[in-house]
C-alpha cells in the first residue's frame, strides 16, 4: 500500500510570519513505549512542548476475534471473550454469558447471580488496581504500583480458587456458572474487603493528598459532560465529567438492583476527578460484595440449558458496567450451534477518542499522563 | 627523602598544606577509589532500599542479600558493545562521559573526611566546589548534542536549563551557611575546613543556629541539591514514561556507566556539602558538651563496634538461612562477610587506628543520611512536569533563598551590634 | 485559603505522609516477594495446569475414548485414536495426542468428559527448551510430570 502520509506536509512560510516562527514538529510514541499501555501509535504534533494535534494509530494488537466467533460454537468462544479486556476478564465473560443468554431467554438462579456479582465485582476491583499502579508510574511514582499489585495478588488468588486461572478466567457458562464457590471463599472474600479498604484509604496519604500529583493531573485532560455524550464515552470518563450514568443503575442486570450502592461523579471532568472516582468505584465495590456475601441465598448456580446450545434465530445486545465502560455485546444467531456475527462494544475503543481532544493544547508530559487516566487496553481496543 | 615523607605523619594539617606531593597523590588516591566504592554500594544500597519500601526484597541471588550485584552489573556493562550513533560527533560523543565525570571527581578535592583527612584545604573551598559542580553542565549538553539525535537533544537542554536553574537557589542558601561562620569569630571563611571549625567554636552545628534559618537553608538546599543531580522527583529529564531517557540515550556499556557513576559521584559532592556546611562535617555527636577524655575515648568506639555489630548481624543471618545444597555458596559468602565485617570492626577497635578513623566514620554517616533521602524521595514522589519544575526553581526556592540570606544578614548584624553596644 | 491548609502548604505536611507511608512499609513484615525456586506458590485445587489422564484405582483404563472432549475443544488440539474390541464392542483406546502448544487452558475439555478422566493438575512448570516436546502423547499424560528431585 502506498506509503501516504497522515500528516499534512510542512507548508512554507505564510506571509505574516518569519522564518523565526517554529516549525510543527512531528513526534512518534511507537507502538514499543512504556507508557501507552499496550501497543498504541501516538503520532503527536507538537508546537516546542504543546500538543498542537495527535493522531492515535492502531491495529497493532488485531486478533480477529470476533471473525473467530463465527467458526466456533457458542460454549467454544467463552474462552475467547477473556482475551479482549484481558485485565478484567470475568467481566467480558459476564456480558458475553447475559447477551447469549438473553437469546436463549434462560434465567440465571439466584445463587448464580449473586455468585456472577461477586465475583465481577472483584474482578473490577482488580482491574482498578492495575490501573492505579500503571496510572501512578506514568506519573513517575514507582512504589503504588507494587502496593496495588500486592492487593491485586489477592484478589487473583480467588479466582484460582473459584475457577483456575488467575487471568484468563473463563469462569461464567451460559446459563450460570459452572462452579459453585469453593470452601473458605466467603472467608477469603471477607478478608479482602477488610484489608482492601483501609489499603484505599492509605492511597489518599500517598498518591491523592500529594501536592505534586495535584499538580501534575488538575486541569489536565479536561473534557465537558457534553462532549463526553457527543462522543459516546462511558465509564469512569463519563461520570468524572459530571454525567451520572452507570449501566449498573440505569438498566441493572444480573440482579444489581438487590444492592444498595452510590455511583461517584466528578465535577470537572479532569484527570483528578477521574482519579478520585475510580477510588471510590472500588470502595462502592467493596460494599456490594459485602451485601451479596451476606445475602446470598442456596440453590442451583445453573439454569438447565441443554448440552448443545442452538439459540433460535434472532439478534441480542446486553450492555454491562465493565470497570472501563460500557461493554456490550451484539450477538447474531441463526439458528446454528455456531454464531453468526459476534460484535463487541468495546469501551476502551471508543474512549480512546477523547485522547486528542483532552491532549489538544497540553504539554507533551499530559498526554501520558492523559492515556493512563482513560484505562485503555488494547486487547479490548484492537481485538 | 623517606625522613620528609614520614614526617607528614606528625602534623595536623592536610597534605595540600603540608605541601606534601607524595601524600596528596596518596590521598587522592584513596579519595578516588573511596567514593567508587562508595558508588558502588550506592547501587546496592539503592536497590535494597527502594524495594523494602516496595515491599519486595530486591537482589538476593547474586552474593549474599545480593552484595555483588553491583560487580556483576559493572562486568556486563564492561561487556557490553560500544555503539555510538551514525553521525554522531565522534570527538565530543567520547569526551562528554569524561567530562562529567572529571568535573564530579575534581569537586572532592577539598571535601574534608577529618582535619587532616582532605586532599587540600583551599580558602576558598565551597566556591570551588559549586563552581566546578557547575562546569558538569556542559558535559550534559555536550552528550545530548554529540547524540545526533531529537530526544537525546531535547533531553539534555532541559535537563542543561534545570541544574542551572537551582544552583543559584544553591548558592544563595550557601551564602547564608557562610555569612554564620563569621559570628564567633567576627571573620567568616570559604575553606570547608574553616566552617567546620566555626560550627565547633560556636558549639553548634548550623543547622540549628538562628533557628529557624539553618533548617529552611538546609532544606533549601537539599531540594536543590536533589534538582542539581537530576533525581526524583526531578527527573523528567530522565524519565523513561516520557519520551525516552534523557542525554543519556544514545550511550551504551561503558560510556553509560560513566555517566551513572558521574552522577553518584556528584549526589555524594552536593552531600558533602551540606553536610559541611549545616550538620557539622566530621564532628562527633556534642563535642563540646560532652567534652574529656572518656567521651572521647567512648565515641571512638563507636566506628568499630558498628561494623562489628553489622558483621554480628551477617552471621546471625547466615544461621538462619536454609541449609540446602543450592544456597551453600550464598551461605558461606554471607558468614565470609560477616567476619570480614567483624576484622575490620577489631581493627577498627586498635587505638592507633581509633581517632584517625573517628572523623572519617561521622561524615560518611552524615553523607549517608543525605543519601538516604535521595532514595526515599525517589521511592516516594511523583516527577514534576518540566515547566512546574522551572517555576519552583526560579518562583519558590530562588525567593526563599533570598530571604533566608537577607534574615540571617539582619540577625547577624543586630547580634555584632549588640555586641558592640554591649561592650 | 484558611489558615490550616496554608501551614499544610508551607510545612510540606503531605509530602511528609507519603514519606511515612513508604518508611512504614520497609518492615520486613511487609515482603511479599516468594524467592520462587526455594518457595514454591500454593496452587488452588482447581487450578487449570497441566492435563493428565486419570486411571482406574485397579490400574485400568478409564478413558472410553468417546472423543467428547475432542467435539468440545475450541482450537482441534486433541486427537484420539481408539480400535473397536471385538468381545465387548466398546472402544478401546490407543493413541491420545494433546497439544500444549495451542492449548488456551479453558477447562471445556476437562468439563466435557464423561468418566472424568482429563485432568488439569496444579502442574505449571511445563517449560521446554523447544517446539518438540509440546505434543504430549498418550504415555506422558498418563504418567505427568516427572520431577527431578535434586538430592543432597
Amino acid at each position: 500500500m502506498k506509503d501516504e502520509p497522515f500528516y499534512e506536509p510542512l507548508e512554507e512560510v505564510e506571509p505574516g510570519h518569519t522564518f523565526l516562527d517554529s516549525t510543527e514538529l512531528t513526534l512518534n510514541m511507537g507502538p514499543q513505549h512504556p507508557s501507552t499501555h499496550g501497543v498504541l501509535r501516538v503520532v503527536l504534533k507538537l508546537d516546542g512542548e504543546k500538543v498542537n494535534g495527535l493522531e492515535c494509530i492502531i491495529g497493532y494488537l488485531h486478533r480477529g476475534i470476533e471473525k473467530i466467533a463465527e467458526n466456533r460454537t457458542w460454549v467454544q468462544f467463552g474462552p475467547f471473550v477473556d482475551r479482549f479486556d484481558y485485565t478484567a476478564a470475568v467481566s467480558n465473560s459476564l456480558g458475553y454469558c447475559l447477551a447469549v443468554e438473553k437469546l436463549l431467554q434462560v434465567e440465571v438462579p439466584k445463587r448464580g447471580q449473586y455468585l456472577r456479582v461477586i465475583l465481577t465485582e472483584l474482578c473490577r476491583l482488580a482491574s482498578h488496581q492495575l490501573w492505579l499502579g500503571t496510572h501512578v508510574l506514568d506519573i513517575g511514582a514507582v512504589t503504588p504500583l507494587f502496593y496495588a499489585f500486592r492487593d491485586r495478588e489477592t484478589i487473583l488468588n480467588i479466582f484460582e480458587g473459584y475457577c483456575g486461572a488467575r487471568l484468563t478466567n473463563h469462569a461464567f457458562r451460559i446459563g450460570g456458572c459452572r462452579w459453585d464457590a469453593y470452601e473458605g471463599f466467603s472467608q477469603e472474600v471477607t478478608k479482602v474487603c477488610n484489608d482492601l479498604m483501609p489499603k484505599i484509604d492509605e492511597y489518599a496519604d500517598l498518591i491523592t493528598g500529594n501536592r505534586i500529583w495535584k499538580q501534575r493531573t488538575k486541569g489536565v485532560g479536561r473534557i465537558s459532560g457534553e462532549d463526553c455524550i457527543a462522543y459516546a464515552i462511558t465509564g469512569p470518563v463519563l461520570r468524572g465529567s459530571g454525567v451520572r450514568w452507570d449501566v449498573r443503575k440505569a438498566q441493572p442486570y444480573c440482579s444489581y438492583g438487590d444492592f444498595e450502592f452510590d455511583i461517584p461523579i466528578g465535577a470537572a471532568g479532569d484527570t483528578f476527578d477521574r482519579y478520585l472516582v475510580r477510588l471510590e468505584e472500588m470502595r462502592q465495590s467493596i460494599r456490594i460484595i459485602r451485601q451479596a456475601l451476606e445475602g446470598l441465598p442456596e440453590g442451583p448456580v445453573i439454569a438447565r440449558v441443554p448440552k448443545v446450545i442452538k439459540p433460535p434465530a434472532g439478534e441480542a445486545y446486553c450492555a454491562i458496567e465493565a470497570p472501563k465502560g460500557e461493554l456490550g455485546y451484539f450477538v447474531v444467531s441463526d439458528g446454528t450451534a455456531q454464531p453468526y456475527r459476534v460484535r463487541v462494544r468495546p469501551p476502551s475503543f471508543i474512549n480512546l477518542q477523547a485522547l486528542e481532544k483532552m491532549a489538544k493544547g497540553g504539554l507533551v508530559a499530559d498526554v501520558v499522563a492523559i492515556i493512563g487516566t482513560l484505562d485503555i487496553v488494547l486487547g479490548e481496543v484492537d481485538r | 627523602m623517606i625522613q620528609s615523607f614520614l614526617s607528614y605523619l606528625h602534623s595536623n594539617v592536610t597534605p595540600g598544606e603540608a605541601g606534601s606531593l607524595p601524600w596528596v597523590v596518596i590521598y587522592v588516591l584513596l579519595v578516588f577509589l573511596g567514593i567508587s566504592v562508595g558508588v558502588i554500594f550506592m547501587n546496592w544500597f539503592e536497590r535494597k532500599v527502594m524495594a523494602h519500601m516496595q515491599v519486595r526484597l530486591g537482589p538476593m541471588r547474586v552474593g549474599p542479600m545480593g552484595l555483588l550485584q553491583p560487580v556483576a552489573d559493572a562486568i556486563k556493562l564492561l561487556l557490553k558493545e560500544d555503539l555510538a550513533p551514525t553521525g554522531a560527533d565522534k570527538l565530543v560523543f567520547w569526551f562528554a562521559p569524561i567530562w562529567v565525570v572529571m568535573t564530579a571527581f575534581c569537586s572532592f578535592i577539598v571535601v574534608p573526611f577529618g582535619r587532616t583527612h582532605a586532599i587540600t584545604d583551599m580558602n576558598i573551598g565551597v566556591l570551588f566546589m559549586l563552581g566546578v559542580s557547575s562546569l558538569g553542565v556542559l558535559g550534559v549538553i555536550m552528550a545530548g548534542w554529540a547524540s545526533n539525535s531529537a530526544y537525546p537533544l531535547l533531553g539534555s537542554l532541559r535537563s542543561g536549563a534545570q541544574m542551572v536553574s537551582y544552583e543559584i537557589a544553591m548558592g544563595m542558601s550557601v551564602i547564608s551557611a557562610i555569612m554564620m561562620t563569621s559570628m564567633a569569630t567576627g571573620t567568616g571563611t570559604l575553606s570547608m575546613i574553616g566552617i567546620v571549625q566555626a560550627q565547633l567554636q560556636q558549639h553548634r552545628w548550623f543547622v540549628f543556629s538562628f533557628f529557624p534559618l539553618g533548617l529552611i537553608a538546609m532544606g533549601v538546599f537539599s531540594i536543590a541539591m536533589v534538582a542539581e543531580t537530576n533525581r526524583a522527583p526531578f527527573d523528567l529529564p530522565e524519565a523513561e514514561s516520557e519520551l525516552v531517557a534523557g542525554f543519556m540515550t544514545e550511550y551504551s556499556g561503558f560510556r553509560w556507566s560513566l555517566f551513572f557513576l558521574a552522577e553518584y559521584t556528584a549526589m555524594f559532592g552536593v552531600s558533602s556539602i551540606a553536610t559541611t556546611l549545616w550538620l557539622g562535617g566530621w564532628l562527633r555527636p556534642f563535642p563540646n558538651l560532652l567534652a574529656g577524655p572518656n567521651w572521647e575515648l567512648a565515641f571512638s568506639l563507636v566506628p568499630g563496634l558498628s561494623v562489628i555489630v553489622l558483621g554480628a548481624l551477617c552471621l546471625f543471618r547466615y544461621t538462619r538461612m536454609p541449609r540446602i545444597r543450592e544456597m551453600r555458596p550464598e551461605a558461606v559468602g554471607l558468614a565470609v562477610f560477616g567476619a570480614m565485617l567483624g576484622l575490620l570492626g577489631l581493627v577498627q577497635l586498635l587505638p592507633g587506628v581509633r581517632e584517625r578513623v573517628q572523623d572519617i566514620f561521622w561524615f560518611t554517616l552524615k553523607v549517608f543520611f543525605f543519601m538516604y533521602l535521595y532514595v526515599w524521595y525517589r521511592t516516594t514522589f511523583p516527577r514534576y512536569r518540566f515547566d512546574q519544575l522551572m517555576k519552583i526553581g526560579w518562583k519558590v526556592l530562588l525567593p526563599i533563598s533570598i530571604g533566608v540570606v537577607i534574615a540571617t544578614a539582619l540577625i547577624a548584624v543586630r547580634q555584632e551590634l549588640f555586641a558592640l553596644v554591649w561592650r | 485559603m484558611k489558615v490550616g491548609e496554608l501551614l499544610k502548604k508551607i510545612f510540606l505536611v503531605d509530602l511528609f505522609k507519603g514519606l511515612a507511608v513508604t518508611f512504614r512499609h520497609q518492615h520486613p513484615e511487609h515482603v511479599v516477594t516468594e524467592q520462587y525456586p526455594l518457595e514454591r506458590p500454593k496452587i488452588a485445587p482447581r487450578f487449570r495446569g497441566m492435563p493428565r489422564l486419570l486411571k482406574n484405582p485397579d490400574g485400568s483404563d478409564r478413558c472410553t475414548a468417546c472423543g467428547a472432549c475432542v467435539l468440545a475443544c475450541p482450537e482441534d488440539l486433541i486427537k484420539v485414536g481408539s480400535v473397536r474390541d471385538e468381545k465387548t464392542k466398546k472402544k478401546v483406546l490407543t493413541t491420545f495426542d494433546f497439544d500444549l502448544g495451542r492449548c488456551l487452558f479453558c477447562g471445556l475439555c476437562e468439563e466435557a468428559c464423561p468418566p472424568e478422566c482429563l485432568d488439569f493438575t496444579t502442574e505449571f512448570e511445563m517449560g521446554l527448551y523447544s517446539r518438540e516436546g509440546t505434543v504430549l502423547n498418550r504415555q506422558q499424560l498418563e504418567d505427568g510430570v516427572q520431577r527431578k528431585e535434586f538430592k543432597k
